[in-house]
């Protein structure tokens, strides 16, 4: 019970609330309309296997921005990653030692490049969106680099049981890796110092020095996390497509950044929550989906997308207007 | 008026220059053909499009904001025109420019309207309208590209100003279309430095709440800079259409790294108050250059993104530096 | 002869339910420097604003020269001839001084065009007139803040203002750039200009007012030239309590905290010893840039020693960093609250325990019950009044919020508490609450540092002293072997007679 109260707090619970009534009314409103396609195991399936991949992105997202920061190029660390794995992989052939270095190897990746991101907002203090935005610009073209174009294919096929796959109860690997992830950070931004001092940091840079609180770190730390988090996004992306390439999901920055925004995280710095932000992916996986179901042009998609976020920020601004008289 | 040189020479804009003769240079010796005013002619048409959209954009980093949606605005007006033309069998320049900019002019109100009025954050602000254009465009437009450029309008891609023949026998014609952001770089100049209008921009890029008591109108400053981009946009992406003698609905998605980057690069910080016309367009050379000659010191295709990132990284981390350097320096 | 240039009468202002000006009277003659004194809260920048134009008064009425104004907008305060400067200076950093200068008449005359002579040839005559000379085709951001203020002062004069009003314009300044900006006032006094100084220096009011002005709680409770005021009535009206200053003596000790032995750093001080006993607080004073602040960055880290040794409870310690300062358990109360000091928008739970979270990570996991319960042991014990420590901190007023800023240090069990300003922008009643409370933590066994620019604070309230000059340091004086008078001529460069 202390868990679920911890979880939803003041503010944060009334976002969380409403949330939560949004999926289950979107989900319930496509029962309605299309019961068969969108029940469809095949459907829900497909959306359990998708939704993992940009909302891990989103987490990193959202570290980035509590910390009064952003990261524009995670999509960039999850496609370099995916393709080192790639490579790995080619090179070792098919087994498991294979797999697992290939794993490892994106891992690396994600944390090289958070770190370098990190390294260049904490230390030299140059703005986080300059950075990650030329650090998406380098990341992807070291991906091409790499790629020479084309993507990668003939991944050994257990590496894509990791996305395809189900270990528990004909329930899609995706979605346990994505709960693991989510409990992981969310442990690690509301139970720990680090967490407590990325939120400080986040609030009030100046004063969170003068508390003792060593920004370098915190920033590094933040980046890598993030960067982590793009990794395992783009580990997932190449399991479920058997692929990599160097510019997939070249749509996902701008949906991860309206999945924070409204998942509640602020974007000036300092506040944002877990729950918030998962409830958020599945709102907008389910908006996608009803897209799909109901044959929607996916170009609408992007439209909407963009209205979503412009409404999410000018109601939570005339929100905070009223509270301030 | 020793101690002016010495300041004038280590500016921004004076390393982004001694970088593009470097790099000339040495392009030149590797490729000897670089050396010849042909280049300039296919500069100047590499160069084009980025320097419209890289005017507006200083011009918005200046006054201490952002905007990522011109891409997007830019595809939407020059394609709905042209369909529009194309159904209605209209053949003007005027037309196709005038009416495209209207449409960028109401995109650039959305985006003040958010930024100055409601006080969002410009990146997410410009974001969700970029989104919103490019969206609509694709599913409400469509997605095919046009080749049928009326004729008058077409013509105007095959003028040009003079032509140059290089030692290879090659001839290279300039197109009548750098006027545009030859002409546009003017205006900028005299805007931001000799009108009170362009040091308000500056003010505002400074401090905000300064600007206001000063007496600058702020919001109305900020209407004036987003809704100008929004018609710059929409001129460059009509130019666009023009100088490829394609419509397209999406071709220039992605451009905004390369144009922030440049102008960064140019000189501006990315957190207002400083930059130069002169700065920015050295930025779009330098990056105009790199871009367009990377094959020719032998570097493959697939690697160029890469190397264009890095110089980009190196050019703003450079800029930053600087900038943090001046505020941590001994105050007179 | 010196007319009423501004008239306030039975000016009221309320914000929603709160009453922050009852029915208030105020003037301010031609040729006359006006002090407006008073504590944090007391309506005194209200009603600057009021006068600015920047907020309209709920009832009353004001007369500039005589007329009435039925409403006084910005644009109209300043085409009256009202220039304020505020504490920042409100100047563009990225602009040049000539700029900066000639903007705003340019703005006022409506003019489109940006004529780079005439702004240049407008800033020097400008300059002129108040004595500066700089270059001006400057940035502004490569000024240091005195300059920076000239610049808002030649700014404010190039608009013929007829009253000038200056907010707290001397808490950045040497004694020296403080003398230089009365010359100006002065100065522009003789001139017949009408000056405002928003003040809390009971030395520097003293020094400059022709008249003073009174704040409390919204209301005007004094008014009158400046000779009607003696120190005890200054203060009396400040507050409405009678503030006793005794002189603090610990009891002596030989348990030694802190000493401090040949400290130095280039170019900011050198040779630099001390020692600090339980019991002991000790001031450390001199003008700005003489290096008194300096030490204290060099105690926690922001800025560190390059020779010299420090030794904590006998043990030498080396702080290379502000991490290395708190893991000696050092603590550091900044100068500039609002930016430095606090969270703003956060709550005053938050705020207590944002430097030992650390010790609050039990069992995997944040106890947020037991960071609740301290911040309210430390509200109590501090004397902060707040009704709720989940309420953000900026709801409180400077005084409890810097209380709470010391309790974020004391709560990670200090072994020395440094204070950079610890009163500046602080109500003379929390002021003393403060100086009491620091007293306790000394006796606790706490070694009390005070870094302060405020002669009486540190005369009554430290037993020792070290006064810098230029970087070098007096050596370790115990206050009660000088007089008041004495300590103020020791920091204006008269050495010690014995």
């Amino acid at each position: 019970m202390n868990v679920l109260h911890s979880l939803l707090r003041g503010k944060e619970r009334k976002n969380n609330l409403i949330l939560m009534l949004l999926a289950l009314s979107i989900f319930i409103a496509m029962t309605i309309l299309s019961p068969r396609a969108f029940l469809r195991p095949a459907n829900l399936k497909g959306m359990a296997v998708q939704f993992p991949e940009f909302g891990i992105l989103s987490f990193g997202m959202m570290i980035a921005m509590i910390s009064g920061g952003i990261d524009l190029s995670l999509v960039g660390i999850a496609n370099l990653s995916s393709i080192v794995a790639a490579v790995i992989m080619l090179q070792m052939g098919d087994s498991v030692l294979s797999i697992v270095l290939g794993i490892l190897g994106a891992l690396a990746i994600g944390a090289a490049c958070g770190v370098f991101n990190g390294f260049l907002i904490g230390y030299l203090k140059i703005p986080a969106m300059l950075v990650t935005l030329c650090g998406l610009q380098l990341y992807s073209g070291l991906g091409l680099a790499i790629t020479k174009g084309p993507a990668i294919t003939g991944l050994p096929e257990r590496y894509g049981e990791i996305a395809n796959g189900s270990l528990i109860a004909g329930i899609p690997n995706p979605v346990f890796v994505f709960l693991a992830v989510a409990i992981a950070v969310g442990y690690l931004m509301r139970s720990t110092v680090y967490g407590s001092h990325v939120s400080f940091m986040g609030t009030n840079e100046v004063a969170a020095k003068y508390s003792g609180i060593n920004n370098l770190k915190v920033t590094i730390y933040t980046y890598l996390i993030s960067g982590l988090m793009g990794s395992i996004g783009g580990i997932l992306i190449s399991s479920h497509y058997n692929s990599a390439k160097s510019d997939y999901g070249k749509s996902y920055t701008l949906l991860t950044l309206l999945i924070v925004v409204l998942g509640g995280t602020d974007p000036s710095g300092g506040k944002g929550n877990i729950l918030g932000v998962s409830l958020a992916v599945i709102v907008l996986q389910m908006i996608s989906s009803a897209f799909n179901i109901l044959r929607i042009n996916s170009f609408v998609k992007t439209f909407v997308w963009g209205l979503i976020l412009i409404a999410i920020m000018l109601i939570s601004k005339l929100i905070d207007r009223k509270e301030r008289r | 008026m020793r101690s002016n040189i010495a300041k004038l020479a280590t500016t921004n804009e004076a390393i982004v220059a001694y970088t593009i003769v470097a790099l000339s240079m040495a392009i030149g010796i590797i490729n000897p053909a670089f050396r010849e005013f042909s280049t300039v002619i296919t500069l100047s048409r590499a160069m084009l499009i980025t320097l419209i959209f890289a005017v507006l954009q200083m011009m918005v980093i200046v006054s201490g904001g952002i905007d990522v949606s011109f891409p997007a605005i830019a595809c939407f007006s020059s394609y709905a025109t042209l369909r529009l033309m194309l159904s209605f069998d209209i053949d003007s320049v005027f037309f196709f420019y005038a009416v495209a900019g209207l449409m960028g002019v109401c995109f650039g109100l959305g985006n003040a309207f958010l930024i100055a009025k409601m006080e969002l954050p410009a990146l997410i602000a410009t974001l969700g309208v970029s989104s919103v254009a490019n969206g609509a465009t694709l599913a409400f437009l469509g997605t095919r590209e046009y080749s049928n450029i009326p004729e008058g309008v077409d013509q105007l891609s095959r003028s040009f100003l003079f032509s140059f023949t290089n030692s290879g026998g090659i001839t290279f014609q300039m197109t009548s279309l750098i006027l545009i952001p030859l002409i546009l770089l003017v205006l900028a100049y005299l805007l931001l430095h000799h009108t009170m209008l362009g040091r308000g921009i500056y003010a505002i890029g400074g401090d905000r709440f300064a600007a206001r008591i000063a007496g600058f109108n702020v919001i109305r400053i900020q209407f004036f800079i987003y809704m100008v981009a929004g018609f710059l946009a929409s001129v460059g992406g009509v130019t666009f259409t023009i100088l490829m003698r394609q419509g397209s609905p999406q071709n220039l998605m992605g451009s905004e790294m390369m144009v922030i980057a440049a102008v960064v690069v140019g000189g501006t910080r990315i957190t207002g108050g400083h930059g130069t016309v002169f700065g920015t367009l050295l930025g779009v050379l330098l990056i105009a250059i790199v871009q367009n000659n990377l094959i020719m010191v032998g570097v493959p295709t697939h690697f160029q993104s890469f190397v264009v990132g890095l110089i980009i990284v190196l050019g703003t981390g450079i800029t930053s530096i600087r900038a943090k350097r001046v505020a941590n320096s001994s105050k007179v | 002869m010196s007319t009423s240039f501004l008239r306030m009468e039975g000016i009221c202002k309320n914000f929603g339910g709160v009453k922050a000006l009852r029915n208030v009277d105020f003037e301010v003659n031609t040729g006359e420097i006006h002090c407006l004194a008073g504590e944090n809260g007391c309506g005194k920048s209200t009603l600057i604003k009021i006068v600015s134009g920047a907020h309209q008064a709920t009832s009353g009425t004001i007369f500039i020269n005589g007329l009435e104004e039925k409403k006084l907008t910005p644009i109209a305060s300043i085409k009256r001839g009202i220039q304020v400067i505020y504490q920042d200076f409100a100047i563009f950093p990225n602009l040049t001084v000539a700029e900066n200068i000639a903007m705003n008449s340019a703005l006022m005359q409506g003019k489109k065009r940006m004529n780079w002579k005439a702004a240049r040839t407008l800033a020097v005559e400008a300059m002129s007139k108040i004595g500066a000379h700089m270059d001006p085709d400057i940035l502004v951001e490569r000024l240091s803040v005195s300059n920076r203020q000239m610049v808002a002062i030649c700014r404010a004069i190039m608009n013929d203002a007829k009253l000038l009003i200056l907010d707290e314009p001397t808490t950045a300044l040497t004694h020296h750039e403080v003398s230089m900006l009365y010359d100006i006032l002065r100065k522009l006094k003789a001139k017949g200009m009408a000056i405002v100084i928003v003040n809390h220096k009971l030395d520097e009011i003293y020094e400059i007012a022709d008249r003073l002005t009174i704040l409390r709680n919204g209301e005007n409770v004094a008014t009158g030239p400046l000779k009607e005021f003696t120190r005890s009535r200054f203060v009396h009206c400040m507050t409405g309590r009678e503030i006793v200053d005794n002189l603090y003596i610990p009891e002596p000790s030989s348990e030694v905290i802190l000493e401090v032995k040949s400290l130095g750093r280039e170019g900011a001080f050198k040779d630099v010893s001390f020692t600090l006993e339980k019991g002991d607080v000790l001031g450390i004073t001199g003008l700005l840039g003489s290096g008194r602040g300096e030490i204290g960055d060099a105690l926690f880290g922001i800025h560190p020693s390059e020779e010299g040794s420090i030794f904590l409870n006998g043990k030498p310690i080396n702080i290379r960093s502000i991490q290395d300062a708190t893991t000696h358990r050092i603590g550091y109360v900044p100068e500039d609250r609002l930016t430095q000091g606090l969270f703003l928008t956060r709550s005053i739970m938050d705020n207590t325990v944002a430097a030992s979270i650390e010790k609050y990570f039990v069992k995997g996991r944040l106890d947020e019950a037991k960071m609740d319960e301290v911040t309210w042991e430390w509200i109590r014990r501090i004397g902060c009044v707040a009704s709720d420590s989940k309420a953000p901190i900026r709801t409180l007023s400077g005084g409890n919020a810097q209380k709470m800023v010391i309790a974020k240090w004391m709560n990670i069990n200090p072994s020395i508490l440094i204070l950079n300003g610890p009163t500046v922008g602080v109500d003379i009643g929390s002021k003393s609450d403060i100086h009491k409370i620091l007293h306790e933590f000394a006796h606790a066994g706490v070694g009390v540092i005070i870094i302060s620019d405020d002669l009486s604070e540190l005369y009554y309230n430290c037993n020792k002293l070290v006064v810098m000059e230029g970087g070098l340091s007096s050596g370790v004086i115990m206050t009660n072997t000088l007089r008041e008078e004495e300590l103020a001529s020791l920091l204006h460069g008269n050495s010690l007679e014995n």
